[in-house]
């Protein structure tokens, strides 16, 4: 009878291995999560079916850093069924209402283009982050991205996501192995601010 | 911890809509204020305490208004950007530090932010703040933990200074 409580006592204590392995998988979780975000209350954001996505400003020194955010989140719209504008026809019209500057865009032009593309919302936003950042012993990649739903009616936010990716991983900062590249990085923070709404 | 300052006869109930104004950058990051007022504005949103104006609207009234310079707004400037956004107040401020800075052995992100809140009926200040974040600790200077990167440390600057205003 002794034994067994002993036993009982002994079995409720985690082993060092696993201890070890569970403390490894915090290390591994440290940096990962869903990204912010804001839903308007009053609207079913997950019934929008066709959206027009708006060049992204780039606020990084890669000048190309938005179009190639774009083409990704575009990729991840239309691999969960959302239709999305060919990003040539929304060039167009872009000219055709004289937007020049991406962040000079108002209610009225959101409404035109809304009108124009026969969309109930576009999705607009910026990349703040994109590049190799220099560590203490590690260059690692780092993304971050602002996206945002304005509905094409009032103007208003609908949706908005701010998330970052990258920093360096444990194993690079103390074994010099190779970690994600930026565009991996990148993949990782579109896809999980886009999965956050779809 | 920011160092902050709450004006106490105000209702912040009243604030349903903002605008945030562009940031006056004082730093030599071309791009440092439109990156850190794209997180202010998600955070606003995300914190669920007001609406916020669409960054475009902004530019294009401050335009219109013939408003050379966002940093030094009389009270009348306040108002008739109030009125023409149909908001009840405005986020303004500026960037002082944005980049890496030398700890000891180690360079770590270092961000530094003071946002205000005017009111746009009275056109006085009735909320500001300086949040400063430095995104390498004490674990990481001496047992090789992580740094932040950039950009977590501008998320967390920001969350700080707007957890101020959710407080009232």
């Amino acid at each position: 009878m002794i034994d067994r409580v002993k036993r009982k006592k002994q079995n409720k204590t985690l082993p060092g291995p696993l201890l070890l392995a569970l403390s490894l998988l915090l290390i591994f979780m440290w940096g990962c999560g869903s990204p912010r975000q804001y839903i308007r209350p009053d609207v079913d954001i997950r019934s929008i079916r066709k959206i027009a996505v708006l060049p992204l400003e780039t606020l990084t020194t890669d000048e190309y850093a938005g179009e190639k955010i774009r083409g990704m989140v575009i990729s991840e719209l239309l691999t969960r069924g959302v239709d999305v504008i060919e990003p040539g026809e929304v060039t167009r019209v872009l000219r055709e209402l004289k937007i020049r500057s991406l962040g000079g865009i108002t209610i009225e032009d959101i409404r035109k283009i809304g009108k124009r593309l026969k969309v109930k919302a576009v999705m607009m936003g910026s990349v703040g982050a994109f590049g190799i950042s220099r560590g203490i012993t590690a260059s690692y990649p780092e993304v971050s991205i602002q996206l945002m739903i304005l509905d094409t009616s009032s103007g208003n936010i609908i949706w908005s996501a701010w998330n970052t990716a990258g920093g360096p991983s444990f194993w690079t900062r103390h074994f010099g192995t190779e970690g994600t590249t930026l565009s991996e990085t990148a993949r990782e923070v579109v896809k999980e601010t886009v999965d956050a709404l779809f | 911890m920011p160092s902050f300052h709450v004006r106490q006869d105000v209702d912040f109930g009243f604030i349903k809509r903002v605008a945030v104004l562009p940031l006056n950058n004082l730093t030599n990051e071309r791009f440092a204020a439109e990156a850190v007022r794209q997180v202010v504005i998600s955070e606003l949103l995300a914190s669920g305490l007001v609406d916020v104006v669409i960054p475009g609207e902004v530019k294009a009234t401050i335009d219109r208004l013939g408003i050379k310079s966002v940093s030094s707004l009389n009270t009348k400037q306040i108002k008739a950007l109030g009125t023409a956004l149909g908001v009840q107040a405005l986020i303004l401020g500026s960037v002082e530090q944005f980049g890496m800075v030398r700890m000891g052995n180690i360079s770590a992100p270092n961000v530094t932010i003071t946002l205000m809140m005017a009111d746009t009926g009275s056109g006085s200040i009735i909320w500001s703040v300086t949040s400063t974040g430095v995104g390498g600790g004490f674990m990481a200077r001496h047992f090789g933990a992580r740094t932040e990167t950039m950009s977590e440390t501008l998320l967390r600057v920001v969350k700080e200074a707007i957890r101020t205003l959710a407080k009232y």
